[in-house]
């Protein structure tokens, strides 16, 4: 490992970074269709990764307190307020566990 | 435009926290392997944590660079589709574009998708602001810190702002029922075949975005 291999690595993912958004013409309204399809299953695919640890099994009870506390607010449809609801998810049961702990 | 900017940022914060704790667990974690100057030069050059924490795994693994760079171009398979997402948001001339791709990661372009205008100075604003948070959280990781009383806290807010973007992206129900089976394909996906974990994002789109409606 070396400042070429830094170099090589920073390269490969700002082509990837570029290639759509630069090479790509701007695109006609059939075309469009389809991108604009690509946003919400996107981002509900990254959270429902997120919900599973690399190995495969469920990620931390806190996590997916968060998640719930997300989800309880998706109807505002406001990221501030599903933001707040999520930490507040995830702090409720962390202070839940540990007043049962008590 | 400042009160647009502040929207924006107001936004990021909570985002970028989170980036920054792991940037620090990054450094902590990568500077015993290659070094400080090397860590630093990663995360100033390369601005990927996916990538990053992959880069660490595979030396930890004593791998050679060649299993790197095939893993770099597989986990940047998804900046194809962010960055098609974003094309049809983002106009203006090919050295503009070419410049506004350096801010395009998952959460600045999630961002600048759910964001009702002024798309291209969302992705600036929000990509600036992880970028900085990215590399400032990976120095103090090279300087010994470790926080692994905020890892957690930070690991539940991607899951989080996920499930923000997606409901703000899914404005009409056929939205709403592609971004429910990306989500169930995932999380099956992520269960059973943990190995192919991180192009299961791809896969589920690509599944999802094509049928169309009967």
């Amino acid at each position: 490992m070396n400042i070429w291999t830094v170099i090589a690595l920073g390269a490969l993912t700002y082509v990837s970074r570029a290639a759509a958004l630069v090479l790509l013409p701007d695109p006609p309204a059939h075309m469009r269709r389809f991108l604009e399809r690509i946003p919400a299953p996107l981002f509900a695919s990254l959270a429902a990764t997120a919900l599973f640890t690399p190995e495969g099994s469920l990620a931390s009870p806190a996590l997916l307190a968060a998640t719930a506390g997300a989800l309880v607010a998706v109807r505002s449809r406001s990221l501030l307020v599903i933001l707040v609801a999520g930490i507040v998810g995830y702090f409720g049961y962390t202070a839940g566990l540990l007043l049962i702990r008590r | 435009m400042r009160g647009a900017i502040l929207q924006v940022l107001i936004s990021a914060i909570p985002i970028a926290f989170a980036i920054g704790v792991f940037g620090t667990i990054f450094g902590a974690a990568s500077t015993p392997l290659i070094g400080r100057e090397l860590t630093l030069a990663a995360s100033l050059i390369v601005f990927s944590g996916a990538l990053q924490f992959a880069m660490v795994g595979l030396l930890l693994a004593g791998a050679p660079v060649t299993p790197l760079l095939v893993t770099a171009v597989l986990l940047n398979l998804r900046h194809l589709l962010l960055g098609a997402a974003l094309r049809a948001r983002i106009s203006g001339s090919v050295l503009k574009r070419a410049g506004l791709a350096w801010f395009l990661i998952d959460e600045s372009a999630a961002l600048t998708l759910a964001a009702q205008e002024r798309p291209a100075m969302t992705l600036v604003c929000s990509g600036l602001l992880f970028y900085i948070a990215w590399f400032v959280g990976t120095l103090i990781g090279t300087l010994g810190a470790s926080l692994p009383q905020f890892g957690s806290v930070a690991e539940a807010i991607f899951p989080v702002l996920f499930v923000g973007l997606a409901s703000i992206s899914a404005d009409r129900r056929e939205l709403k029922v592609r971004a429910l089976a990306a989500a169930v394909i995932s999380a099956v996906l992520a269960m059973v075949w943990p190995s192919v974990r991180s192009y299961v994002p791809v896969l589920a789109v690509l599944l999802v975005i094509i049928p169309e409606r009967g």
